[in-house]
């Protein structure tokens, strides 16, 4: 088989994803809080400090939730892949990053609709 | 050795905790599936999350940068992308929920949603700026 084979590469990828995603979110706050200064002055950067933050808190969360993972495959790597990797942590943050999106997506409708009126 | 090891918060050591995973509708059913598959399953969550990302930052730029665009056509076009920018990472969540729970229950998986939607908004959106352009 040529497919990676062991869980804690996909973990991996997963951490990766989890760090482009928040990433994204700090440079398009950053872009934003540009964009925003000459219309909003100072708050234009609470935008961009929300987003920062926003990012923060997912990457920690992100972090956390994988670490226990990662750690035991480490410990025992030719165990099956349901021991190793353990349980699923849930949707939590998975549900929580979408909600946070979704405001973030109706904070921008807004911002666009009121830009010239 | 694993009896030895602190258990890390929030995971369960074996199927007699209760689990309290959520959502419910997911968790509560079915067994648990290959690690490898969830953690796909949470990676094309948070590829439609970027996609979502992607989306608003367009559409924003289109009203911030002043193009030369026809007015009422950039801010519709504006308008679609960030209304799928909106859409995206819900529609995601419900795709992600809905695919686990097919994984846990070994039925076939779902579907995907949305992708119609995606495809035809972004062709609308782009539509509308090069009207906008030749009209400005």
């Amino acid at each position: 088989m040529t497919a990676p084979a062991h869980p804690s590469l996909a973990a991996e990828r997963t951490a990766l994803a989890w760090r482009r995603t928040a990433l994204g979110l700090v440079g398009g706050s950053v872009a934003a809080g540009r964009l925003l200064v000459e219309t909003w002055g100072v708050v234009a950067w609470a935008v961009t400090a929300a987003g920062t933050v926003i990012a923060v808190v997912l990457l920690r969360a992100a972090r956390r939730r994988r670490t226990g993972v990662h750690g035991r495959q480490r410990s025992h790597l030719d165990t099956a892949a349901q021991r190793t990797v353990g349980r699923d942590p849930g949707g939590r943050l998975v549900t929580a990053c979408a909600a946070a999106l979704v405001l973030l997506g109706g904070a921008a409708l807004v911002v666009v609709l009121t830009w010239h009126g | 050795m694993d009896h030895e090891r602190p258990v890390p918060e929030g995971r369960a050591p074996d199927e007699r905790t209760p689990d309290r995973r959520f959502p419910r509708w997911v968790y509560g059913v079915g067994t648990e599936p290959d690690a490898r598959f969830s953690l796909a399953n949470e990676r094309t969550f948070l590829a439609w999350a970027r996609t979502g990302l992607a989306l608003l930052a367009g559409g924003v730029a289109l009203e911030a940068l002043d193009l030369p665009v026809e007015p009422a056509l950039r801010l519709a076009a504006a308008v679609v992308l960030i209304a799928l920018g909106t859409l995206a990472p819900a529609v995601a969540w419900w795709g992600w929920s809905r695919a686990e729970r097919a994984m846990r229950r070994s039925d076939p998986l779902p579907a995907p949603v949305g992708f119609g939607l995606l495809v035809g908004g972004v062709g609308v959106a782009g539509v509308l700026v090069l009207l906008g352009l030749l009209r400005a």
